[in-house]
């Protein structure tokens, strides 16, 4: 009886999520701000209105009816960004083509996991949900912000950069080479999908142009003498191929080896492909210039490796190395158990390479937001960005803090000190509690996460 | 002139005279059949006592008390205590389709599977399908005289027909009607890992039936084209796509298999980019999105394969009913202030994350029992499917329905008979008892889905099957 009641109150505390893409206002005072952009700013004040940042400095009072919250002691800094997700996909790889850019994650988010919460928890405010890394050319992407209750379209990032999955090296070749017998088969088979893709899209669009020009000339001709065109379908695949090319979608390459980022930065060059970013990129250190001069960014592991042949030759001084020759590195977590900790993992870099604690923390939220597109929005505490914080209980890189209050658009959605215990938002009628797996979310990180649905596949 | 009409006149003559062993299957002589001296139940839940009904040649021609019965009819006497209803009408059933094959042999190139392999078999029409299917008698002892068939398929299986459930094993005589919508389903490429192809994902499924719809577009342009320029480069023949030009021409609506909220969301965004009409098939949280269903004109098909309540949850409403039984007289029925004893005599530790879990669970079920009735609250036409239930199945599922919901025996009646029909456009000849419609009949010994009612003779277009013979 106790239970249940104590059970019925904290539901009815903690509702939540039931108004969509709720923004809220906050006046966080008198903590140390971590701008990110712009230093730090002890005893600073942060004003969120609806769910915007629109006051950054000391004595700030709140408008009537915004609450305040005491920073004394506490740090505030941007939610962190991760640039490497599969959180909560319904389905990470369409792992049947070696080519499928035509699917998108955007139709593949699952708004009621419970790893968004958790996430949340770990100050993370926005990720970027990704296809796997079983096909060339993979799926779109889905910049996500981690509002937990809302639809699957209102957790979208409005404005975010289009962005697709690329991947080289050993799990396309796995999958598509050993599994099916088919390009690609080697490295050497990787380029050639993306160039031979590249062509047939250009190609494609030459002719889709042609046709809809004739169409047109022929339904204008009212006296009937023009012949109609052979119609040219509609090609999703194509489509977005040359969206790429035009520099409409930012492309996510997950690679591993020095050789074969060069590669796609070649590939790119003939293409005039820019602003992409390497994902992984365990040996990006050993082209950092290169990638530099390309104007490539990387998003890397702190110290994870050796999970396969090609991830051997690592370094936990990969993304010290990469920032000091200039490029815009991210620290990621392609895990759900990595993400709920993301400023440790930033932390490494401070630890290892001695990269500054300013460096260290554009890497979990300004040089991500960048590789999105969203830097313009999100990224650091500045007038006119996004409410999207953490209150965090001492300095963010430090083992021993906690994240004790996330805010997305302003609007609270993680508290430290109101967390039940089961915030789950879907519970399915059939589920028996012990099979609901609740409790056994986390055994570590993945081997590769960015491979769910495809190991069965590849073990045929 | 005069000699041509005689010749005609001869000619017809012999016509008959050969026709002759074949005349009783023809109108005029097909004799009447009656029920006389029952309750009939209306569509609208209202009754008619000691009643009589009256069809011939399949077509309801009179109903009403002391009609005058054709001489030629032959006569079921109702004996004053049976009951007629309008033949129960499933939504939406795959009975008699052929099974999904299994063991499908590699392919080559996955990414490039044939159109079956991908789970796109849109030119498929029920009535060249239909396999014999213990699933027909069993319908029709379960009072079914029409349903919808579809296809077992996945992405787009086929084409909706329905059927007079009127014999053990359908055939095209048994077509009650062309077929009226295409099936779908987000359900990926058959063949398991080993022999599985593209779409293998939703997301998949989603951009794989895009690319679908702008092929079939530009075939059928191509057609046209070519019907006017015959001297242009021939269009390709292509059934598969070809079957897609009602959707694309939004003639046909399309009947969507789909249970989640999220999924019936992802299914909303190919409504909006094609802009044909919709039908939901079991839909399980469809009631989750009654203003956007009610926006779109969507119907539903709900599956009555509602989930059972979780163990946990009966055996609480179980010990609190005995809890009541034992303790003193409590007027409402048990809750668990009343529970307390027995739950005292089997203390269950539960701690608070799994108490949680079960607030949560008990929300979601009575969300998915009530879904139905929310969906009618909210003024969404909706209907009910057997979901491929047997008979036992059915009565379980009606009676979880109608002890868990607001909606009575009579409801499900209704949702199953008129609102079905309407669903599917033939509300004109089925669905409901009024004379020109079609005999679709069933009679019973008490009102339907009540504990102990039997059906003793079931109707579909006119067709008798007597279940009481044996």
């Amino acid at each position: 009886m106790k239970n249940t009641i104590t059970t019925l109150l904290i539901l009815a505390v903690f509702s939540i999520g039931t108004i969509a893409q709720e923004k809220g206002s906050v006046l966080i005072q008198n903590a140390t701000l971590m701008t990110i952009t712009d230093g730090i700013i002890e005893n600073g004040d942060v004003l969120i209105v609806d769910g915007v940042i629109t006051a950054i400095g000391t004595d700030l009072s709140a408008p009537s009816g915004v609450s305040v919250v005491d920073g004394t002691g506490k740090y505030v800094m941007p939610g962190i960004i991760d640039a490497h997700s599969h959180l909560n996909t319904v389905s990470t790889n369409e792992a049947r083509n070696p080519v499928t850019a035509e699917v998108t994650m955007e139709e593949s988010i699952n708004p009621n996991s419970v790893s968004i919460y958790r996430a949340l928890a770990g100050g993370v405010t926005s990720i970027h949900l990704m296809h796997g890394s079983a096909n060339v050319i993979g799926g779109q992407g889905e910049t996500l912000k981690l509002r937990y209750g809302v639809t699957q379209d209102e957790m979208r990032f409005d404005g975010a950069k289009r962005t697709i999955k690329f991947a080289l090296g050993e799990n396309p070749t796995r999958v598509h080479g050993q599994g099916n017998g088919i390009q690609p088969r080697t490295r050497m088979g990787v380029e050639q999908i993306i160039r031979s893709h590249f062509d047939e899209a250009i190609d494609y669009r030459i002719k889709r142009e042609a046709y809809l020009a004739a169409k047109e000339a022929y339904e204008g001709d009212k006296r009937g003498r023009t012949a109609p065109p052979v119609p040219v379908a509609k090609n999703l695949r194509y489509d977005v191929l040359n969206d790429i090319i035009d520099g409409e979608i930012l492309v996510h390459c997950h690679s591993y080896r020095a050789d074969e980022i060069l590669m796609l930065m070649r590939v790119f060059n003939d293409y005039g492909i820019r602003n992409y970013t390497f994902q992984h990129a365990n040996e990006a250190f050993k082209v950092a210039p290169e990638i530099a001069k390309n104007g490539a960014y990387t998003s890397v592991f702190a110290d994870w490796w050796a999970y396969k042949f090609e991830v051997y030759y690592s370094t936990a001084y990969n993304a010290t190395i990469l920032n000091e020759n200039g490029v815009t590195n991210s620290i990621n977590s392609d895990s759900n158990e990595l993400i709920r900790h993301l400023n440790h993992e930033a932390a490494k870099t401070v630890r290892y390479g001695e990269t500054s604690e300013a460096d260290a923390l554009k890497m979990i939220t300004i040089n991500p937001a960048k590789q999105l597109g969203i830097d313009e929005m999100v990224g650091s505490l500045e007038i006119g960005k996004q409410g999207d914080v953490a209150i965090w209980s001492g300095h963010p890189l430090s083992i021993y803090s906690k994240v004790e209050h996330t805010y997305v658009d302003g609007k609270k959605y993680f508290d430290l000190y109101m967390d039940p215990v089961d915030m789950r938002i879907a519970v399915d009628s059939e589920d028996s509690y012990t099979e609901a797996g609740f409790n056994t979310f986390i055994q570590g990180r993945e081997e590769d996460s960015c491979m769910s649905d495809v190991f069965e596949l590849i073990q045929q | 002139m005069k000699i041509k009409t005689t010749f005609v006149g001869m000619a017809s003559f012999l016509v008959m005279l050969l026709a002759w062993p074949l005349m009783p299957t023809m109108a005029q002589e097909v004799p009447a059949h009656a029920i006389t001296n029952v309750t009939i139940h209306m569509a609208d839940g209202a009754t008619l006592e000691n009643a009589d009904i009256v069809w011939r040649n399949g077509v309801i021609e009179q109903i009403g008390v002391n009609e005058s019965i054709p001489f030629d009819a032959f006569i079921i006497d109702g004996g004053d205590s049976l009951h007629v209803y309008p033949g129960l009408i499933d939504g939406m059933a795959t009975w008699g389709s052929p099974e999904t094959p299994r063991d499908l042999p590699r392919l080559e190139n996955p990414g490039k599977p044939p159109y079956d392999r991908a789970g796109a078999q849109p030119q498929r029409i029920p009535e060249h399908y239909l396999n014999e299917d213990k699933a027909f008698e069993a319908a029709m002892k379960a009072g079914f005289t029409l349903v919808a068939l579809g296809l077992d398929g996945q992405m787009l299986p086929g084409h909706v027909q329905p059927f007079n459930v009127s014999a053990p094993k359908l055939t095209q005589a048994h077509v009650f009607a062309n077929p009226l919508a295409l099936q779908g389903s987000f359900e990926t490429a058959p063949g398991g890992w080993g022999s599985g192809a593209y779409p293998s994902t939703q997301m998949g499924v989603m951009a794989y039936f895009r690319q679908l719809m702008y092929d079939a577009t530009a075939l059928q342009e191509h057609m046209m084209y070519f019907e006017k320029h015959s001297e242009m480069t021939q269009p390709e023949q292509n059934d598969v796509l070809e079957a897609l030009f009602p959707l694309v021409n939004k003639e046909y609506p399309l009947y969507f298999e789909v249970d989640s909220k999220e999924e019936i969301e992802r299914l909303f965004r190919l409504q909006d980019e094609f802009g044909f009409d919709v039908v939901l098939v079991s839909a399980k949280e469809a009631s989750a999105l009654s203003n956007e269903l009610k926006a779109r004109n969507i119907a539903v098909l709900a599956s009555l394969d509602v989930a059972d309540m979780p163990d946990w949850l009966e055996k609480e409403k179980k010990e609190a009913k005995k809890g009541d039984e034992e303790g003193s007289e409590s007027d409402e029925q048990g809750d668990s202030k009343d529970a307390d004893d027995s739950e005292d005599a089997e203390t269950e530790e539960l701690t608070e994350e799994e108490l949680m879990f079960r607030s949560k669970q008990k929300e979601a079920w009575v969300k998915q029992i009530n879904n139905v009735s929310a969906l009618l609250d909210a003024g969404i036409p909706t209907g009910f499917t057997s979901a491929g239930l047997s008979p036992k199945e059915l009565q379980q599922k009606v009676n979880l329905i109608t002890e868990n919901s607001i909606l009575t025996k009579n409801d499900i009646v209704k949702l199953m008979t008129v609102h079905n029909s309407n669903i599917l456009g033939i509300s004109n000849r089925v669905g409901t008892i009024k004379e020109g419609s079609s005999a679709h009949l069933i009679l019973t010994d008490g009102p339907l889905f009540e504990k102990g009612t039997k059906i003793h003779i079931q109707v579909s277009q006119g067709v008798i099957n007597d279940f009481m013979e044996d």
